[in-house]
C-alpha cells in the first residue's frame, strides 16, 4: 500500500473487506496527482516560460575545469613525462604543473602573464550544494544546543525554585512571543556588536536560542506525562533528583517526546532559512543567486524546495526508526 | 549517629504526628506509633483515614507538619540528616506497583544498587538473580514489566527494594491492585519475609494476612491513631466502638 496508515483503529470501521476499497482509493489518489501534475505543466505552457532544467545542474555539480594561468611572463617546457615546467623572466621560482587535461600553449613558447596554460577536468560542488551543506551545518549544530537549552530551561521550569522557573518562563514566553526574523536580526546586530559575533555564530545562537524554548516545552510536558508514582518509587530507592530525573523520568519522558520533537527539528532546518538574513550562504540564499547568475527561477525554486524535502523527510524517517526501536518495552 | 552505631530495640519512632495537606485537609493528627525490630505491623481504616499518608511519612514522600520520625535510630528532621541516606535503609513497596517501565525486570532491580550503593555490576547482577529467584520470578529476568502480570509486578517491586538490603519494608496496599487469584502469591513472599526476621508496617484490607501475620494492629479512623492491639485482640475482643462498627461493616 502506498500511504497505509500507521495505526488503524477498529472502530472506524476499517476490516478486511474493505482491502478493495482501499486499493481503489490509492489508484484515485495516483490519478489525482497525475492530473495535478498535467495541471501545472499546461499551465506553465501558457506562460511565456522556457524550462531549462539544464541550466540547474551546474550549480548542484560544478564541472568547469580547474585552469591554470601564468603569473608572470615565461617559457613553457614540456616533459617527457607528459609534465609542464614553466620558468619565469623574473627569476621566481619554476612553475611545475603536475596533470594537464587540455594544454593551451605548446612547447618552448613565450607566454605573457595572464595566459592560460592548462586545464583539468574536474568535479566540484555546485553553489546549491555548497548551500545545501551550509543548512545542513547549521541545522544539526542548531539542533545540539537547542537540546541542551531547551532540556535545562525545562528542568528549571519545573523546579521548585521560583527563580530558576521565573528565569526558564521569562525565556520561553519572549521567545516564543517574537519573530525569529526579529531574533535573529537582535541577535547579529546587537549581540553580535557587543560580543563580536561572526555571521554563522550570530545565526547558530539565534536558532538554538529560539528552537530550545519550543524543545523546552516539549521536556516539560513529556516530563510532566510521567506518572507521580515513577518519581516516587526512585526517591524511595535512595536515588537523589538528578539521579531520578536521569536514569527513571527522562528515558521515559523522550520517548514519549520523539512525535512532537521530530516536528519542531522538521521545523529548525526550514527555520534555518531565515539565516540568509544576515548574508549566510545556505541553500535559500545559495538559490537566491543562482536565480540571478541563471535566470532560471523556477527551475532553482523547485530544485531548492525539493533538497529541504529530502533533508526533513529523512529526519522523519530516523525518529520513526527510533520510534519502533524504543517501543519494544511497551 | 550513623545505622550502624544504632542497636536499639525501636525501629520506628513516630511522636505525635500532624500532618496538614496544602489544601488545609488535616490528614493526621497527634498520630504517635513505635514499631520495634523485627515486628510487623498493620493498619486498617476506611478510606481516607490516613494510612498513606502516615506510611509515606516514614520515609518522608511526606514531611510532617508537626512532630517527630525516627527510622532506625536517625531523627529525620535532623538537619546533619541526609534524607537518601535514610531511605536506601528503608524499602517501599506501592499498590499501583511502579515498576519501571522501560527497564526490564532485571535492570528494575539493579539500578539503585548500581547507581546509589555504587556497588559493581557482577556484584549487583548476581544479586538481583537472586532475589528474583527467590520471588518466583527467576525465569522473567530479561521481561519487561509489561508482560508480567499484576501479582509478578508487585513481585518484582519486593525484590527491587530488597535489593537496597533496607532493614525497614512499607507496603501500601500491596494487594489492592490485584486480580482476587493473584492476592495469594503476594502475601506468601511478604509472609516469608516476615518469617525471615523483617520489620514490616504494611497497610492492607487482607484481615487474614493480619491475623496471621501481625505482631500488632493499628485501627485509623479520620486521621488519629484508635487503636492499637495484638490480632487476636484487636479482631475478637475490638477496644473502640469506632473498630467494632468498621469490622463489622466489613466482615
Ligand atoms: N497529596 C494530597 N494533597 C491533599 N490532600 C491529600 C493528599 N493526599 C491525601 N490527601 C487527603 O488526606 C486524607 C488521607 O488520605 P490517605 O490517602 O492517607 O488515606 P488512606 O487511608 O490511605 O485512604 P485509602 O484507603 O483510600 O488509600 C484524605 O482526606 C485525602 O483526601
Ligand atoms: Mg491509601
Amino acid at each position: 500500500m502506498l500511504f497505509a496508515p500507521r495505526y488503524l483503529h477498529p472502530y472506524l470501521g476499517i476490516k478486511m473487506q474493505n482491502k478493495k476499497h482501499n486499493v481503489v482509493w490509492q489508484a484515485l489518489f495516483v490519478l489525482t496527482l497525475i492530473i495535478i501534475g498535467f495541471a501545472v505543466y499546461s499551465a506553465s505552457q501558457k506562460i511565456d516560460y522556457t524550462w531549462q532544467w539544464n541550466r540547474i545542474l551546474p550549480y548542484i555539480i560544478d564541472s568547469s575545469p580547474a585552469e591554470t594561468f601564468a603569473e608572470n611572463d615565461g617559457q613553457v617546457t614540456i616533459n617527457e613525462n607528459g609534465t609542464i615546467t614553466v620558468d619565469f623572466d623574473n627569476g621566481d621560482p619554476a612553475l611545475l604543473i603536475k596533470k594537464a587535461d587540455h594544454l593551451f600553449v605548446s612547447d618552448g613558447a613565450f607566454i605573457f602573464a595572464g595566459d592560460k596554460i592548462s586545464s583539468v577536468n574536474q568535479k566540484s560542488m555546485g553553489v546549491l550544494l555548497e548551500g545545501l551543506l551550509m543548512t545542513i551545518k547549521l541545522s544539526v549544530i542548531s539542533l545540539f544546543f537547542a537540546i541542551i537549552i531547551g532540556l535545562i530551561a525545562a528542568l528549571m521550569r519545573i523546579s521548585q525554585n521560583p527563580l530558576s522557573r521565573n528565569f526558564s518562563f521569562l525565556y520561553i514566553e519572549i521567545i516564543r512571543g517574537t519573530p525569529l526574523l526579529v531574533q535573529i536580526f537582535i541577535v547579529y546586530f546587537f549581540l553580535g556588536t557587543i560580543f563580536d559575533l561572526d555571521r554563522f555564530t550570530a545565526g547558530i545562537t539565534a536558532l538554538s536560542v529560539f528552537t530550545g524554548a519550543y524543545i523546552a516545552e516539549i521536556i516539560r510536558s513529556g516530563i510532566q506525562s510521567i506518572p507521580p508514582g515513577q518519581m516516587e518509587a526512585a526517591r524511595s530507592l535512595g536515588m537523589n533528583y538528578p539521579t531520578a530525573m536521569t536514569y527513571v523520568i527522562l528515558p521515559q519522558a523522550f520517548k514519549r517526546t520523539l512525535p512532537p520533537m521530530a516536528g519542531q527539528l522538521i521545523n529548525l532546518i526550514k527555520d534555518s532559512s531565515l539565516v540568509s538574513v544576515i548574508s549566510i550562504t545556505d541553500l535559500t540564499k545559495a538559490g537566491r543567486e543562482v536565480v540571478a547568475g541563471s535566470f532560471a527561477t523556477f527551475e532553482v525554486w523547485f530544485t531548492v524546495a525539493a533538497l529541504y524535502l529530502v533533508l526533513t523527510s529523512t529526519l522523519s524517517f530516523a525518529i520513526q526508526r527510533i520510534e519502533k526501536r524504543l517501543s519494544n518495552s511497551d | 549517629m550513623t545505622r550502624a552505631d544504632y542497636k536499639g530495640e525501636e525501629m520506628v519512632i513516630a511522636n505525635s504526628v500532624d500532618k496538614i495537606y496544602a489544601n488545609n485537609c488535616h490528614a493526621l493528627k497527634k498520630v504517635s506509633v513505635t514499631v520495634k525490630r523485627g515486628e510487623v505491623v498493620v493498619i486498617i481504616g476506611p478510606s481516607g483515614s490516613g494510612k498513606s499518608t502516615f506510611l509515606r511519612t516514614l520515609n518522608q514522600l511526606e514531611t510532617v507538619t508537626e512532630g517527630e520520625v525516627i527510622i532506625d535510630g536517625i531523627k529525620m528532621y535532623d538537619p546533619s540528616t541526609n534524607i537518601n541516606t535514610l531511605r536506601e535503609n528503608v524499602g517501599m513497596v506501592f499498590q499501583s506497583f511502579n515498576l519501571f517501565p522501560h527497564l526490564s525486570v532485571k535492570k528494575n532491580v539493579m539500578l539503585a544498587p548500581l547507581k546509589v550503593l555504587k556497588l559493581s555490576k557482577a556484584q549487583v547482577e548476581e544479586e538481583a538473580i537472586k532475589l528474583l529467584t527467590r520471588v518466583g520470578l527467576g525465569e522473567k529476568i530479561n521481561v519487561f514489566p509489561s508482560q508480567l502480570s499484576g501479582g509478578q509486578q508487585q513481585r518484582v517491586a519486593i525484590a527491587r527494594a530488597l535489593a537496597m538490603k533496607p532493614d525497614l519494608m512499607l507496603f501500601d496496599e500491596p494487594t489492592s491492585a490485584l486480580d482476587p487469584e493473584m492476592v495469594g502469591e503476594v502475601l506468601e513472599v511478604m509472609k516469608s519475609l516476615a518469617e525471615e526476621g523483617m520489620t514490616m508496617v504494611v497497610v492492607t484490607h487482607e484481615m487474614g494476612f493480619a491475623n496471621e501475620v501481625a505482631d500488632r494492629v493499628l485501627f485509623m479512623e479520620d486521621g488519629q491513631l484508635l487503636v492499637d492491639d495484638v490480632p487476636d485482640k484487636f479482631f475478637k475482643n475490638p477496644s473502640h466502638p469506632r473498630l467494632k462498627k468498621f469490622l463489622s461493616s466489613i466482615l
